[in-house]
């Protein structure tokens, strides 16, 4: 139990250099610090790999900014969200484009845990449920 | 008892206080007298050994035969006596259980008639309580029913609510699935995605 408290904080220190100097995670970085790891062997290789890949993941998906529309947003639009989302969470979080057409209009947005709704589907999901 | 006994030695004592009583007038007969007994043949040693004979069979009976018949004819009588009285109590004792037989009948009876009186308020009374008790169940029962009923409605006003909300926000979505051009649905993306980052939170 201590020795999984450890690699947990050994995988967070990890997952902290594995940031660029915009403190967002890169296929570089993490490159490094994979590379550093594999030459260093420590104890319990493996699972401080497991661990270390569940960091990055959910570091990525707060960075992350899931822009999901029926169809794809202009450059402009993303750019826009980024810089939206970027000043209110205080972190440079950058945009993927989802199509989803059950939206039917409208995007949605998701950043980790949290939702942004301004679709369509989404207000008539809201409507629905206030009827109810 | 004494004078029966009295009468039955005088009886038996009859003939020789007869010859003792009259002794002038025998001497004054003897001469004719002898001559009677001559001629039957009666001789005086034998006239006075029958006579003590006489009296000592008539000692024997009295002391063997005739006093214990009289001692048991009294203690009879005494009996038959404290019979009768015996009777007599006991139809005196008859006559006041009788008497109290009836007074307890009475009083039976009264007792009876009050307890049945009684009984018939109380039943009157329960009667009118359990009417009391059944009606006030009965509207407790209808009042029930009746919420239940409303509650049903309300739950059903709110099936057929959800149900329409789901089939409307459906058929919307469907209608502006359909009826809504690419370029239409691209332009209020953009204007949503333009809302959202100009929003505050």
């Amino acid at each position: 139990m201590k020795r999984d408290k450890q690699i947990s904080q050994l995988a967070k220190k990890l997952v902290v250099l594995s940031k660029d100097s915009e403190g967002i995670i890169t296929g570089s970085t993490v490159d490094q610090v994979l590379s550093g790891l594999k030459q260093v062997q420590p104890r319990r290789y493996l699972t401080l790999l497991k661990c270390y890949l569940e960091h990055v993941r959910r570091e990525i998906a707060l960075q992350t900014a899931e822009v999901s529309a029926p169809s794809a947003l202009s450059e402009e639009a993303l750019k826009a969200i980024e810089q939206h989302y970027s000043t209110i969470y205080g972190r440079s979080i950058r945009a993927r484009s989802i199509t989803e057409e059950s939206l039917i209009a409208g995007v949605r947005v998701r950043i980790g845990d949290d939702l942004y709704d301004a679709s369509i589907a989404g207000q008539l999901s809201r409507l629905a449920h206030q009827v109810n | 008892m004494k004078i029966r006994t009295a009468a039955l030695l005088i009886t038996l004592l009859s003939p020789a206080l007869l010859f003792a009583a009259a002794p002038q007038e025998a001497a004054a007969t003897e001469g004719v007298i002898a001559d009677i007994a001559g001629k039957f043949g009666v001789t005086w040693p034998t006239l006075i050994a029958q006579i003590v004979n006489f009296i000592l069979v008539a000692a024997v009976l009295y002391k063997f035969a005739v006093k214990p018949i009289a001692a048991t004819l009294e203690e009879r009588q005494q009996k038959i006596a404290e019979g009768l009285q015996y009777a007599e109590e006991m139809k005196a004792q008859l006559a006041q259980a009788e008497r109290e037989r009836a007074e307890k009948v009475k009083e039976a009876a009264a007792q009876a008639q009050r307890i049945l009186s009684e009984s018939r308020e109380q039943s009157k009374e329960m009667i009118e309580q359990k009417t009391q008790e059944a009606a006030a169940q009965a509207e407790s029962i209808i009042r029930k029913a009746s919420e239940a009923t409303e509650l049903e409605r309300q739950k059903m006003l709110s099936e057929v609510r959800q149900e329409v909300a789901r089939l409307v926000v459906a058929t919307t979505g469907k209608v502006l699935s359909r009826d809504l051009s690419d370029s239409e649905k691209a332009t209020f993306s953009e204007a949503a995605a333009k809302e959202l980052a100009s929003s505050q939170n």
